[in-house]
């Protein structure tokens, strides 16, 4: 085999093994879907949130250095953001109205608190790229907590939001300040 | 490979498992001559060698995205070199076991004593051929094949030889 043949193979066989990396990535995001609809979330709606979600796991995955080292903590912050306000129904407290807007939007919001702090704490240990892992984690982790905090309607993702921003910033400003 | 060739593989390695393509030719050019020498040694044969470094290297970088940056990159590659190297000697060891037992299914009812005798007669005409005269191993060979010419040249030449090995096996071994 020529040298530059055996080069393209190599090259061929490293893109196939970060593919790998990447289908598991994906199949993680898709259990998070698949977990929301078992819990009782509309398919319709789920299928929507996938739709981005999945793909920008995998892409991420793919790609790799910072993004792609925030793609499991982006999901697993995600994820249990995502559970809270499951739970919440779970338990017993309706969909919508005003139950939902007693329980499922702190859920929501202490969900996105959650999610949020953890995913500044990992971005500010970051050797390099701390902006890109940021980025991509509370991106993804805004993703898969939407599949549960959906159910609050704008609401809830407002929440969500609002709670990653309002615990996520003094978390990262203080993992700077030590540094 | 000496200690700062080593340390910017690692940090080759490295990188690429998290993703970071520009270090790939870096790291190719480092791991192929390292393999293809490892290769050579362990299997004594060049294009033996030269294949399964080949094969080995296309492992590493496929899994280059599992690489664990704690371990040592070159004890990692080596071992999946060695691993290779093992594979092709078993694939060697099963052809030439395969090759031995070619005789015996061939002649459907040989036993295993009638495949040793058969395997020495066939080494005993070998040997006696090589002590001819080269010309006269040629005429045999030729007739052997079935190539034989329809002169009465090739005749002469060709009972010449036959009498020349004869004489050679009665010298050696005492009887026709």
């Amino acid at each position: 085999m020529e040298k530059n043949e055996l080069y393209a193979r190599a090259r061929r066989a490293y893109e196939l093994g970060r593919a790998k990396v990447a289908s598991k990535a994906v199949l993680g995001a898709a259990v998070l879907a698949a977990a929301a609809v078992a819990l009782g979330r509309s398919p319709g709606q789920i299928a929507v949130v996938t739709v981005c979600l999945v793909p920008l796991a995998g892409v991420l995955a793919y790609r790799g250095r910072a993004a792609g080292r925030a793609v499991l903590p982006g999901l697993v912050a995600g994820g249990a953001a995502m559970l809270l306000p499951l739970g919440v129904v779970a338990a017993g407290d309706s969909w919508l109205g005003v139950d939902c807007m007693r329980f499922c939007l702190p859920a929501c919001v202490v969900g996105g608190a959650l999610a949020g702090a953890a995913i500044a704490s990992l971005a500010a240990a970051e050797q390099d790229g701390e902006r890109e892992f940021l980025l991509a984690g509370i991106s993804l982790a805004a993703l898969a907590a939407s599949l549960g905090c959906g159910l609050a309607g704008s609401a809830g993702l407002a929440g969500m939001t609002i709670g990653a921003l309002v615990a996520g910033t003094p978390v990262w400003l203080l993992a700077h300040a030590r540094r | 490979m000496d200690r700062s060739a080593r340390e910017a593989l690692q940090r080759g390695m490295t990188g690429l498992a998290d993703g970071d393509r520009s270090s790939f030719d870096a790291v190719f050019a480092a791991l192929w001559p390292l393999l293809r020498r490892f290769a050579e040694r362990a299997l004594l044969d060049p294009a033996a060698g030269e294949d399964a470094a080949q094969s080995a290297l296309v492992d590493v970088f496929s899994r280059a995205a599992e690489f664990d940056p704690d371990r040592d990159a070159v004890s990692w590659a080596l071992g999946i070199a060695a691993h290779e190297c093992r594979t092709v000697r078993k694939k060697r060891a099963r052809r030439r076991e395969d090759l031995g037992a070619a005789p015996e299914s061939s002649s459907g009812s040989a036993t295993p004593e009638d495949a040793v005798i058969d395997a020495d007669l066939q080494a005993a005409a070998a040997s006696v051929l090589g002590a001819l005269r080269p010309a006269d191993a040629e005429t045999l060979l030729v007739a052997a094949r079935g190539q034989r010419e329809k002169s009465s040249l090739f005749r002469k030449r060709l009972e010449r030889a036959l009498s020349r090995f004869r004489k050679e096996w009665r010298a050696r071994h005492g009887e026709e």
